[in-house]
């Protein structure tokens, strides 16, 4: 397998964006991947182009991987579109990674774009929460905010985890948000606030869940010995791993883990010949706290019970031993559904290059950072593992 | 816009639905509810159909605030507010996510018991849906 390489990464904020169209922001999210290439580069070489998307912005466009790859200027690049729900640009990442690794091409892109702003309410609560066991999940009485809370109300009863340590999460992501331009909400949230907000689904409040957001995000990827010529800092792709499971909640033996993660992370863990303790800053798919929780076990950077402990005794924040979510994660970065898998490695990309224009949120000298992009409830999991420019 | 089950295969499916039938796999005896093509515990493809006693414990459960349930129950929270759901472990083995009723929400916890009972869900193209949900079961 040929070496990969990241050498140009880029997303556009995260925002409510009713104003603008699919295309503008999927054009605007290339424009800042290709101007991020340091020594120029022209699109036109790019011969594949995945795009994640849950469903175009409800609109179930057909052929949209060619429309959008048109309007961001790469006509001509076989463009498709990947769905699989929150994880379709995690999966788009992995399929671009394999084009160039298996050698079948020089530079593929792999991106993602939602935009949830466009319909009316009613008509976004049916395309919204249709990535579980439809039949038998939503239509008994529950979609994601009450999935994730029986999996919250299980772990707290399994694992003593605290009502406290699960709002933790999102304490501290909108911390690392405030500093952060690309960023959805960019006020901080106490652990007091967090716990007085209005209850979504007993035990997960307001605070606990992502909002309505528009976005996308686009990487650039090319031979390892190519990469050289265009940038100074290109960022390995060492480790690559995807995995699925049953989709409904009931039909897992154990619903305070997914399988599909421990899955992906063990390909990557393997591909990338390292440990979780060799992990020095991560990206999580926090689309829930909870989610977080469950995020550090089946990444092997602790025990279940072990989970709530390492949010509260700060190991996971900006400045602790393994900083997660220091872009603000899903719950403040932002959650456009098919954009925040390649979002999180355009956070990656630019942590590992030292390159984050904010420097009040840079991690120094991290050398490995994970990614972990998780569909639905567990049904699909993609994680990837870069390595810093030496 | 709502997420649909046509009335043809919801009318197939009320075996299922409303007696708890589930698939018992002909090889292995392992049980299959909701119903698949796949025993999902050997891969086997023949099945009988038999009836789940629809008698379990709740396995972990929730309280859905007003808005906060799919839109196809919208209906039903703006009589009822709050909508409790839950996992239950049945007897024989599978799970099953349903809607807890007859039970105050202060009354739930993990390992209640409880019983099976057929209850109406939610309306569509004016038809009544009906469906299984969970009510305490006074003698387990
Ligand atoms: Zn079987």
């Amino acid at each position: 397998m040929t070496r990969v390489a990241i050498i140009g990464a880029g997303q556009t904020p995260f925002r409510v964006r009713p104003d603008a169209t699919l295309k503008e922001l999927f054009a605007a999210a290339v424009e800042a991947a290709v101007s991020d290439i340091r020594h120029g580069f022209d699109p036109q070489e790019i011969e594949e182009a995945y795009i994640g998307s849950l469903a175009t912005g409800g609109s179930q466009l057909g052929n949209f991987g060619p429309l959008m790859a048109e309007n961001a200027g790469l006509t001509g690049a076989a463009a498709q579109r990947v769905e699989n729900a929150c994880a379709s640009s995690g999966f788009a990442f992995r399929d671009a990674v394999m084009a160039v690794a298996s050698g079948r091409v020089r530079f593929a892109l792999a991106g993602g774009i939602e935009k949830m702003s466009d319909l009316p309410r009613a008509r976004n609560r049916g395309w919204l929460g249709v990535s579980g066991d439809v039949e038998w999940e939503r239509l008994a009485g529950t979609n994601f905010p009450g999935i994730y809370a029986m999996i919250a109300r299980r772990h707290m009863y399994e694992h003593g985890t605290t009502r406290g340590q699960i709002a933790g999460v999102a304490v501290k992501n909108r911390s690392h948000a405030v500093a952060n331009p690309k960023a959805q909400l960019r006020k901080p949230l106490s652990l007091e606030d967090a716990l007085a907000a209005p209850m979504l689904a007993d035990p997960l409040g307001f605070c606990d869940a992502c909002g309505i957001t528009d976005g996308a995000s686009a990487v650039i990827l090319c031979r390892w010995e190519d990469a050289g010529a265009l940038t100074d800092r290109p960022v390995e792709v060492v480790g690559s791993g995807v995995g699925s499971d049953v989709v409904a909640l009931h039909d897992r033996a154990v619903c305070t883990r997914l399988d599909a993660v421990r899955r992906a992370a063990q390909q990557a863990y393997a591909s990338a010949e390292v440990e979780p303790a060799d992990i020095d800053i991560a990206e999580v798919h926090d689309c829930f706290t909870i989610a977080e929780l469950l995020a550090y076990a089946d990444l092997g950077f602790c025990s279940e019970e072990e989970a709530g402990r390492l949010l509260d005794e700060g190991e996971t924040r900006l400045g602790g031993r393994l900083p997660v979510n220091v872009s603000g994660g899903l719950i403040a970065k932002g959650h456009p559904i098919g954009a925040t898998g390649t979002g999180q490695i355009t956070e990656l990309v630019h942590q590992l290059r030292g390159s984050v224009a904010e420097t009040e949120r840079q991690v120094p000298d991290a050398r490995y950072g994970l990614a972990h992009n998780v569909g639905g409830s567990g049904g699909s999991a993609a994680v990837h593992i870069l390595k810093a420019p030496a | 816009m709502t997420s649909y089950i046509s009335l043809p295969l919801y009318a197939a499916s009320i075996g299922q639905r409303l007696r708890l039938e589930a698939a018992r796999c002909s090889d292995c005896g392992a049980f299959t509810y909701p119903q698949r093509p796949v025993c999902q515990n050997c891969h086997g493809r023949s099945f009988s159909a038999e009836r789940l006693s629809g008698r379990g414990r709740l396995h972990t459960y929730t309280v859905i605030a007003p808005g906060g349930a799919p839109a196809e129950f919208d209906h039903q929270q703006a009589m009822t507010g709050a909508l409790a759901v839950g996992i239950i472990d049945l007897v024989e083995g599978p799970r099953l996510t349903a809607q807890l009723a007859d039970v105050e929400v202060e009354d739930l916890h993990i390992g209640l018991a409880m019983r099976a009972v057929v209850r109406r869900l939610y309306d569509q193209e004016g038809v009544i849906r009906y469906g299984t949900k969970f009510v305490p079961d006074e003698a387990p």
